[in-house]
Protein backbone atom coordinates (compact mmCIF):
# COMPACT_ATOMS: atom_id res chain seq x y z
CA UNK A 1 0.00 0.00 0.00
CA UNK A 2 1.35 3.32 -1.01
CA UNK A 3 -1.84 5.19 -0.09
CA UNK A 4 -1.37 7.78 2.58
CA UNK A 5 -4.27 9.60 4.16
CA UNK A 6 -3.71 13.02 5.57
CA UNK A 7 -6.24 15.29 7.12
CA UNK A 8 -6.17 18.41 5.03
CA UNK A 9 -6.62 20.51 8.18
CA UNK A 10 -9.33 22.70 6.79
CA UNK A 11 -12.73 23.43 8.32
CA UNK A 12 -14.76 20.57 9.63
CA UNK A 13 -13.05 17.78 7.76
CA UNK A 14 -12.34 14.92 10.09
CA UNK A 15 -13.11 11.93 7.95
CA UNK A 16 -11.17 10.74 4.98
CA UNK A 17 -11.78 7.70 2.83
CA UNK A 18 -8.74 6.37 1.02
CA UNK A 19 -8.50 3.50 -1.39
CA UNK A 20 -5.55 2.11 -3.27
CA UNK A 21 -6.38 0.19 -6.43
CA UNK A 22 -4.33 -1.77 -8.95
CA UNK A 23 -3.75 0.19 -12.18
CA UNK A 24 -6.08 -2.03 -14.15
CA UNK A 25 -9.30 -1.06 -15.97
CA UNK A 26 -11.43 -3.56 -14.06
CA UNK A 27 -10.80 -1.75 -10.75
CA UNK A 28 -11.99 1.70 -11.85
CA UNK A 29 -15.62 0.81 -11.12
CA UNK A 30 -14.70 0.28 -7.44
CA UNK A 31 -13.60 3.92 -7.21
CA UNK A 32 -16.78 5.07 -8.94
CA UNK A 33 -19.03 3.09 -6.60
CA UNK A 34 -17.09 4.36 -3.57
CA UNK A 35 -17.50 7.94 -4.81
CA UNK A 36 -21.27 7.59 -5.04
CA UNK A 37 -21.48 6.17 -1.51
CA UNK A 38 -19.31 8.99 -0.12
CA UNK A 39 -21.25 11.66 -2.05
CA UNK A 40 -24.56 10.25 -0.86
CA UNK A 41 -23.33 10.31 2.75
CA UNK A 42 -22.42 14.00 2.46
CA UNK A 43 -25.86 14.83 1.11
CA UNK A 44 -25.33 15.58 -2.57
CA UNK A 45 -28.42 15.25 -4.77
CA UNK A 46 -28.73 12.58 -7.45
CA UNK A 47 -27.46 14.79 -10.29
CA UNK A 48 -24.42 15.84 -8.24
CA UNK A 49 -23.70 12.23 -7.31
CA UNK A 50 -23.74 11.30 -11.00
CA UNK A 51 -21.38 14.22 -11.75
CA UNK A 52 -18.95 13.11 -9.03
CA UNK A 53 -19.11 9.49 -10.16
CA UNK A 54 -18.36 10.44 -13.77
CA UNK A 55 -15.51 12.80 -12.78
CA UNK A 56 -13.91 10.17 -10.52
CA UNK A 57 -14.26 7.59 -13.31
CA UNK A 58 -12.46 9.89 -15.75
CA UNK A 59 -9.68 10.72 -13.25
CA UNK A 60 -9.15 7.01 -12.56
CA UNK A 61 -9.13 6.23 -16.29
CA UNK A 62 -6.37 8.79 -16.55
CA UNK A 63 -4.42 7.11 -13.72
CA UNK A 64 -4.75 3.69 -15.36
CA UNK A 65 -3.77 4.99 -18.81
CA UNK A 66 -0.86 7.19 -17.68
CA UNK A 67 0.12 5.26 -14.53
CA UNK A 68 3.06 2.99 -13.86
CA UNK A 69 1.55 -0.04 -15.52
CA UNK A 70 -0.51 -2.93 -14.23
CA UNK A 71 1.94 -3.88 -11.45
CA UNK A 72 1.43 -0.61 -9.59
CA UNK A 73 -1.43 0.98 -7.72
CA UNK A 74 -3.14 4.35 -7.88
CA UNK A 75 -4.75 6.11 -4.93
CA UNK A 76 -8.08 7.81 -4.51
CA UNK A 77 -8.72 9.95 -1.44
CA UNK A 78 -12.02 11.53 -0.45
CA UNK A 79 -11.84 14.31 2.16
CA UNK A 80 -15.34 14.62 3.59
CA UNK A 81 -16.68 18.02 4.66
CA UNK A 82 -20.13 19.17 5.67
CA UNK A 83 -20.74 21.01 2.43
CA UNK A 84 -18.19 19.66 -0.01
CA UNK A 85 -15.94 16.81 -0.97
CA UNK A 86 -12.33 17.09 -2.05
CA UNK A 87 -11.19 14.15 -4.14
CA UNK A 88 -7.62 13.45 -5.04
CA UNK A 89 -6.59 10.81 -7.57
CA UNK A 90 -2.88 10.16 -7.57
CA UNK A 91 -0.73 7.89 -9.67
CA UNK A 92 3.00 7.35 -9.62
CA UNK A 93 3.34 7.02 -13.34
CA UNK A 94 5.41 8.87 -15.83
CA UNK A 95 3.14 11.86 -15.83
CA UNK A 96 2.42 13.73 -19.00
CA UNK A 97 3.00 17.16 -20.33
CA UNK A 98 -0.17 18.92 -19.47
CA UNK A 99 -1.41 20.83 -22.40
CA UNK A 100 -4.23 23.28 -22.32
CA UNK A 101 -7.51 21.48 -22.11
CA UNK A 102 -9.21 22.33 -25.36
CA UNK A 103 -12.94 22.48 -25.81
CA UNK A 104 -13.86 19.50 -27.97
CA UNK A 105 -13.97 20.42 -31.66
CA UNK A 106 -17.34 19.23 -32.90
CA UNK A 107 -16.37 19.64 -36.54
CA UNK A 108 -13.47 17.30 -36.00
CA UNK A 109 -14.32 15.01 -33.07
CA UNK A 110 -11.52 12.87 -31.67
CA UNK A 111 -11.71 9.47 -30.04
CA UNK A 112 -9.58 10.52 -27.06
CA UNK A 113 -8.82 13.51 -24.87
CA UNK A 114 -12.29 14.14 -23.46
CA UNK A 115 -11.55 12.97 -19.91
CA UNK A 116 -10.04 16.09 -18.33
CA UNK A 117 -12.55 18.30 -20.16
CA UNK A 118 -15.43 16.26 -18.68
CA UNK A 119 -13.94 16.49 -15.16
CA UNK A 120 -13.60 20.28 -15.45
CA UNK A 121 -17.17 20.58 -16.70
CA UNK A 122 -18.71 18.52 -13.89
CA UNK A 123 -16.73 19.64 -10.82
CA UNK A 124 -16.57 23.08 -9.17
CA UNK A 125 -12.77 23.30 -8.97
CA UNK A 126 -10.14 21.10 -10.58
CA UNK A 127 -6.39 21.14 -10.38
CA UNK A 128 -4.22 18.80 -12.43
CA UNK A 129 -0.59 18.53 -11.46
CA UNK A 130 1.42 16.45 -13.85
CA UNK A 131 4.89 16.56 -15.21
CA UNK A 132 7.05 13.95 -16.89
CA UNK A 133 8.61 11.69 -14.25
CA UNK A 134 6.54 12.88 -11.28
CA UNK A 135 3.23 11.15 -11.76
CA UNK A 136 -0.09 12.91 -11.81
CA UNK A 137 -2.41 14.29 -9.15
CA UNK A 138 -5.94 15.33 -10.06
CA UNK A 139 -7.65 17.26 -7.26
CA UNK A 140 -11.35 17.96 -7.62
CA UNK A 141 -13.78 19.83 -5.39
CA UNK A 142 -17.57 19.66 -5.51
CA UNK A 143 -19.83 21.75 -3.26
CA UNK A 144 -23.27 20.67 -2.12
CA UNK A 145 -25.78 22.94 -3.89
CA UNK A 146 -27.42 25.43 -1.54
CA UNK A 147 -31.02 24.77 -2.54
CA UNK A 148 -30.98 21.21 -1.16
CA UNK B 1 -20.23 -3.93 -13.48
CA UNK B 2 -20.74 -5.15 -16.96
CA UNK B 3 -22.19 -4.35 -20.32
CA UNK B 4 -24.80 -6.42 -22.09
CA UNK B 5 -25.39 -5.70 -25.78
CA UNK B 6 -28.48 -6.91 -27.67
CA UNK B 7 -28.38 -6.36 -31.40
CA UNK B 8 -30.80 -6.90 -34.23
CA UNK B 9 -31.37 -5.61 -37.74
CA UNK B 10 -34.59 -3.73 -38.47
CA UNK B 11 -35.25 -4.48 -42.16
CA UNK B 12 -38.18 -2.10 -42.38
CA UNK B 13 -36.09 0.88 -41.26
CA UNK B 14 -32.88 -0.50 -42.73
CA UNK B 15 -30.91 0.07 -39.55
CA UNK B 16 -29.19 -1.76 -36.75
CA UNK B 17 -30.88 -1.62 -33.37
CA UNK B 18 -28.50 -2.04 -30.47
CA UNK B 19 -29.62 -2.11 -26.87
CA UNK B 20 -26.93 -1.14 -24.39
CA UNK B 21 -27.60 -2.49 -20.91
CA UNK B 22 -25.35 -1.70 -17.96
CA UNK B 23 -22.19 0.38 -18.09
CA UNK B 24 -19.62 1.29 -20.73
CA UNK B 25 -16.35 2.16 -19.03
CA UNK B 26 -12.62 1.70 -19.52
CA UNK B 27 -13.05 -2.04 -18.94
CA UNK B 28 -15.70 -2.59 -21.60
CA UNK B 29 -15.13 -0.31 -24.63
CA UNK B 30 -13.32 -2.97 -26.65
CA UNK B 31 -16.34 -5.28 -26.36
CA UNK B 32 -18.53 -2.46 -27.63
CA UNK B 33 -16.11 -1.57 -30.40
CA UNK B 34 -15.83 -5.15 -31.64
CA UNK B 35 -19.59 -5.60 -31.55
CA UNK B 36 -20.29 -2.42 -33.52
CA UNK B 37 -17.52 -3.10 -36.04
CA UNK B 38 -18.87 -6.62 -36.62
CA UNK B 39 -22.28 -5.11 -37.40
CA UNK B 40 -20.80 -2.74 -39.94
CA UNK B 41 -18.84 -5.55 -41.54
CA UNK B 42 -22.14 -7.31 -42.07
CA UNK B 43 -23.99 -4.21 -43.30
CA UNK B 44 -23.08 -0.52 -43.20
CA UNK B 45 -26.35 0.99 -42.04
CA UNK B 46 -27.46 3.52 -39.47
CA UNK B 47 -27.04 2.31 -35.89
CA UNK B 48 -29.75 3.14 -33.36
CA UNK B 49 -28.44 2.78 -29.82
CA UNK B 50 -31.25 2.27 -27.35
CA UNK B 51 -29.81 3.62 -24.10
CA UNK B 52 -32.85 3.27 -21.87
CA UNK B 53 -30.99 0.74 -19.70
CA UNK B 54 -27.54 2.27 -20.06
CA UNK B 55 -26.53 3.56 -16.63
CA UNK B 56 -23.14 5.04 -17.40
CA UNK B 57 -20.76 5.77 -20.25
CA UNK B 58 -17.33 7.36 -19.90
CA UNK B 59 -14.98 9.11 -22.32
CA UNK B 60 -13.51 5.80 -23.50
CA UNK B 61 -17.01 4.63 -24.48
CA UNK B 62 -17.76 7.96 -26.17
CA UNK B 63 -14.46 7.58 -28.01
CA UNK B 64 -15.63 4.24 -29.43
CA UNK B 65 -18.87 5.84 -30.63
CA UNK B 66 -16.95 8.71 -32.24
CA UNK B 67 -14.71 6.21 -34.06
CA UNK B 68 -17.71 4.26 -35.35
CA UNK B 69 -19.49 7.48 -36.33
CA UNK B 70 -16.51 8.59 -38.43
CA UNK B 71 -16.69 5.30 -40.29
CA UNK B 72 -20.43 5.63 -40.81
CA UNK B 73 -20.16 9.25 -42.01
CA UNK B 74 -17.92 8.03 -44.84
CA UNK B 75 -20.91 6.16 -46.22
CA UNK B 76 -23.37 8.91 -45.28
CA UNK B 77 -24.85 7.02 -42.32
CA UNK B 78 -25.24 8.01 -38.68
CA UNK B 79 -25.61 6.91 -35.09
CA UNK B 80 -28.91 7.55 -33.36
CA UNK B 81 -28.87 7.76 -29.58
CA UNK B 82 -32.29 6.97 -28.18
CA UNK B 83 -33.67 7.33 -24.65
CA UNK B 84 -30.47 8.34 -22.82
CA UNK B 85 -30.70 8.80 -19.06
CA UNK B 86 -30.21 12.32 -17.74
CA UNK B 87 -26.57 11.77 -16.69
CA UNK B 88 -25.73 10.52 -20.18
CA UNK B 89 -27.63 13.37 -21.90
CA UNK B 90 -25.63 15.79 -19.77
CA UNK B 91 -22.33 14.22 -20.80
CA UNK B 92 -23.28 14.35 -24.48
CA UNK B 93 -24.33 17.97 -24.10
CA UNK B 94 -21.19 19.22 -22.34
CA UNK B 95 -18.94 17.47 -24.85
CA UNK B 96 -21.05 18.79 -27.76
CA UNK B 97 -21.55 15.26 -29.02
CA UNK B 98 -25.33 15.76 -28.96
CA UNK B 99 -24.75 17.88 -32.08
CA UNK B 100 -23.01 15.16 -34.07
CA UNK B 101 -25.12 12.15 -33.13
CA UNK B 102 -28.84 12.11 -33.88
CA UNK B 103 -30.59 12.39 -30.51
CA UNK B 104 -34.00 10.81 -30.03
Amino acid sequence: MTGKCENKGEGLNNENVCISLPSKPEYVSIARITSSVVANKIGFNIEEIEDIKAAVGEACNNAVIHGCGEDSNFNVEFAIYENKVIIEVRDNGNGFTLERCPVPDICNPKEGGLGIFIIKSLMDAVEVKSSPGNGTIIEMIKYVSEDD
Amino acid sequence: MSLNVKKSFDREKDMWTVELIGEVDIYTPNDLKETLISLLQEKESNIRLNCIELDYIDSTGLGVLIGILKRLKNVDKNIIIANPKSNISKLLKITGLDKIFIME
